[in-house]
């Protein structure tokens, strides 16, 4: 009986303990990012600007959102956005596969695929405007090897721009999938595949009948993580074009971001947050059932 | 019948180094362009056919530049941001993380599905509301307001939670019959057992706070700039001078490439711990 209730003290003190050691986190995270998903809710659902007095409008934000051409237009590039995933997969895990051997100088290739990824977004950006302007040395280049006949303006182009950005990104990614896949290929274990080989299986054979099926969780992983930033998609966009020429380079979170910033509709700019956490969430609950038939949980 | 197998060994290496040099030239290729427009004085990246190799080297981009913009301050600012983002990140998201992972109680499914819905949200959503809030609390233009909102984030607290959970409960158990405190056993015990897990969240963190330049436009003045913030501002200011955005560009991801180069071995083993944890 003593012993029981003991137990049951040193129990309750370890919620305690539990809501001791969670509190300054909890209370970070509440104020900074549940307390900004919470209040734009009621936000969305006023004018609240920084001009005028706040009122309630229903769902005028909603409506207006729908018939905003810039928006759909930023809901459309976010989505194009998303091309660059399979890219980004495909080109990482060849990567992943060149670098992943015992060989001299492979420690350098490693430190090399991987520098864009430590780099600030700003300074990317700012080298790759100058590559890409229409005197730059990408234009040069392309032109002296015969690939283009004209100079191409790739930043303020209508038919490229967008195309532009999205290769800065998946130019910059690139490191940082390739590490994961990286660190798939480790682990899978090297008898395996010299059982393979002393079966007479070809290279070729051997990456497609073993390590593409064990690296599946890993790709599952990466196409989350990259379908995600794709269409969080920010910073290149907000340095290089603004969201232009036009509104071609307009992603969602940029628009969000002009509308809250630049225009500073408060209650506009959280209504298209809502509009497109809502669209995210058909994407992530999409993936995250196609995960657990993978059989990985990344976290 | 020896010389073909020399023969064959060359024939595979070139197999691999040719397409490793490409990648390489494809990653750094814009990097090393840019330390060569940097080093060439008076040039124009505009021009055409453009400017690549230097002519002839010369430093005086850096010293202009540096002189112009005080960098010394600038790296010191981010030196700041980063240091206090990086310790406090740590200890914030394991303390966090600790329980969910360990502790049995009421609640903790609820607080962790909450968390994961978050990541839904775009990044951009949120600026406006943390804004106000950072206003309200007094913190606008200081350093506290520019680290307080990123320092716990969902993503490190799961890194800290997984890394948690492979840890034997035999370990906490024969701290508590020594008598430690749950808070001993976390800070002697717990963290130096999850120290992979520690250098990832560290590198990250670092990564993400030396390199951040959106919220300390919004949040500080320009002297309190970190330097990519500030560097959007030179090349805002100074887009005809090319090779002073060049030099500038160069010393602001000098310091963080280094710190990269250094720490090479820990951010390899830390991305496959996390990943496979």
């Amino acid at each position: 009986m003593k012993q029981k209730r003991v137990a049951k003290l040193s129990r309750f003190s370890e919620v305690q303990t539990a809501w001791l050691f969670m509190g300054p986190g909890l209370i970070l995270l509440a104020l900074f990012t549940f307390w900004p998903i919470i209040y734009s809710v009621p936000l969305a659902f006023t004018n609240y600007s920084v001009i005028g007095e706040t009122s309630f409008v229903g769902f005028e934000n909603f409506k207006r959102a729908f018939s905003d051409v810039n928006f759909i237009a930023s809901i459309k590039n976010s989505l194009l956005y998303m091309i660059i995933v399979p890219f980004i997969q495909i080109l990482s895990i060849l990567m992943a596969i060149l670098v992943n051997r015992k060989i001299a100088g492979i420690k350098f290739f490693r430190a090399a695929f991987y520098i864009p990824v430590v780099t600030s977004m700003v300074a990317v950006s700012i080298i790759w405007g100058w590559l890409m302007s229409s005197n730059g040395v990408l234009n040069y280049t392309l032109l002296s090897i015969g690939i283009i006949n004209e100079k191409i303006n790739w930043l303020s182009d209508k038919d490229t721009a967008l195309w532009a950005v999205m290769f800065i990104t998946l130019w910059k990614g690139l490191g940082y999938y390739m590490m994961i896949y990286l660190a798939g290929l480790q682990a899978i274990p090297s008898d395996c595949i010299e059982a393979a080989k002393i079966d007479g299986a070809s290279n070729f054979q051997v990456i497609r009948k073993i390590t593409i099926p064990l690296l599946k969780p890993y790709v599952f992983f990466c196409t989350l993580i990259s379908l995600m930033a794709a269409i969080r998609v920010f910073d290149e966009v907000f340095v290089l074009t603004s969201g232009g020429p036009g509104n071609e380079t307009l992603t969602s979170s940029l628009y969000i971001y002009q509308q809250g910033f630049e225009v500073f509709e408060f209650g506009y700019s959280s209504a298209l947050g809502i509009i497109i956490s809502f669209i995210i969430m058909f994407f992530s609950i999409f993936i995250f059932l196609f995960n657990k038939k993978g059989g990985v949980n990344p976290y | 019948m020896k010389k073909r197998k020399l023969l064959k060994t060359i024939q595979k290496k070139f197999l691999i180094y040719v397409p490793l040099t490409l990648f390489a030239l494809f990653m750094m290729g814009p990097f090393l362009w840019l330390i060569s427009v940097s080093l060439m004085p008076g040039k124009n990246v505009f021009s055409f056919p453009p400017a690549i190799f230097p002519t002839f080297i010369d430093f005086k981009n850096y010293v202009d530049v540096w002189r112009y913009m005080d960098f010394l301050k600038y790296i010191w600012n981010t030196v700041i941001i980063t240091f206090f983002g990086v310790i406090f990140s740590i200890l914030l998201c394991s303390l966090t993380a600790y329980p969910l992972a360990i502790f049995k109680f009421k609640g903790k499914n609820i607080i962790f599905v909450a968390m994961i819905a978050t990541m839904i949200i775009p990044a951009a959503a949120g600026l406006v509301v943390n804004y106000l809030t950072i206003n309200k609390l007094g913190l606008i233009n200081t350093f506290t307001g520019v680290v307080l909102p990123s320092l716990v984030t969902v993503f490190n607290v799961f890194l800290f939670r997984q890394a948690f959970m492979g840890i034997p409960s035999d370990i906490r158990d024969s701290g508590k019959m020594d008598g430690a405190s749950e808070f001993r056993i976390w800070w002697q015990l717990m963290m130096p057992m999850i120290k992979p897990a520690i250098a990832v969240v560290a590198l990250f963190e670092f990564m993400a706070s030396w390199n951040s330049f959106l919220w300390p436009i919004i949040v500080l003045n320009t002297d309190k700039y970190p330097l990519a913030s500030a560097l959007s501002t030179l090349n805002g200011q100074f887009s005809y001078n090319f090779g002073w955005i060049a030099a500038g560009t160069v010393i602001s991801v000098l310091p963080i490439i280094i710190v990269f180069l250094l720490t090479q071995k820990y951010f390899m083993e830390g991305i496959s711990g996390a990943i496979k944890g």
